[in-house]
């Protein structure tokens, strides 16, 4: 606890995960003082994988440069989109099926 | 050495943070470079451990938005005109003339060649004790994390550090080269050593 109140952040690597689909959202996560991002479904399901990971590798290391992070995001095709909970069948609910 | 040199750290990737609290304890004005811009005024330049391959991507990344200037090209230029370039492990790789087997981008000032990854996988990564006669007779604890071998030196190189069948440090003019991480050692001779490059 000492320790952590020194540093003032975890004395351990924090990396951020789940939900990244935008370089603005990896950005975010870096602004907020993570360490770096894992990013999976994010790239993968979007409409141009390729592009999208380069632009939030981009947006990682260029965190707090609006001008860079602005061009890296333009043209990048369709995100992953997510899924409302409305559209969920009852039986994929977590409260029904568990994890 | 100038009182306060002001020292940039490449930063677009890998343990940049340690270099700049190292000089930092050592009185040097330390700041992160990631643009070209950042590279202005500078006394000298640190490019720290990581991964090639991800810095060479990155670097190629940037250019392709609008253009932007390389900034390994600018690092190059400055390079030329004199100005201090320390390069640890990955930063040893991107300064190298020469990688065997690879074409990857990079600055390729130092006329040196080397081997990626010449200790083997992670797990072999080790800490060896170092005999580096310019700094003193104290050995110098060298942690080496999937590091490269420095295999053959030009005739402007001066080996600073031999080791098995090739070296892990050298000197040519103002450009330095160490396989090894001196930035996660409490060992600060080698930050000393490239600050006295400053003059």
């Amino acid at each position: 606890m000492n320790e952590v109140a020194a540093l003032g952040r975890l004395p351990v690597v924090n990396f951020a995960a789940g939900g990244i689909a935008t370089p603005a959202d990896a950005a975010l996560m870096m602004q907020l003082g993570v360490d770096g991002v894992f990013v999976g479904s994010g790239i993968f399901k979007s409409a141009d994988p390729a592009k999208r990971a380069r632009a939030i590798v981009l947006a990682t290391t260029y965190f707090s440069d609006p001008a860079i992070l602005a061009e890296a995001s333009r043209g990048l095709g369709e995100p992953m989109v997510g899924r409302s909970a409305k559209s969920l069948a009852e039986t994929e609910l977590l409260a029904v099926r568990g994890i | 050495m100038k009182t306060h040199p002001h020292i940039g750290v490449l930063a677009l990737q890998g343990d940049f943070a340690e270099h700049i609290q190292k000089l930092q304890e050592l009185g040097a004005v330390a700041t992160e470079v990631r643009r070209s811009s950042d590279l202005e005024g500078l006394d000298g330049l640190i490019i720290p451990g990581g991964e090639s391959t991800t810095n060479a991507t990155l670097e190629a990344a940037l250019q392709s938005l609008h253009s932007r200037t390389s900034i390994f090209d600018t690092i190059k230029r400055k390079a030329q005109n004199g100005m201090p370039v320390w390069g640890t492990c990955m930063g040893s790789i991107i300064l190298a003339k020469n990688i065997e087997g690879s074409d990857q981008g990079r600055i390729g000032l130092m006329d040196i060649s080397l081997k990626r990854n010449a200790f083997g996988p992670q797990r072999e990564s080790a800490e060896i004790l170092l005999d580096i006669p310019i700094l003193g007779d104290k050995p110098f604890r060298g942690v080496f994390i999937r590091a490269p071998l420095f295999l053959k030196a030009g005739n402007s190189v001066k080996i600073l550090s031999k080791l098995g069948e090739g070296f892990v440090m050298a000197r040519q003019g103002n450009l330095l080269a160490t396989a090894f991480h001196p930035e996660i050692t409490d060992d600060d001779r080698v930050h000393r050593f490239f600050l006295e490059m400053m003059e």
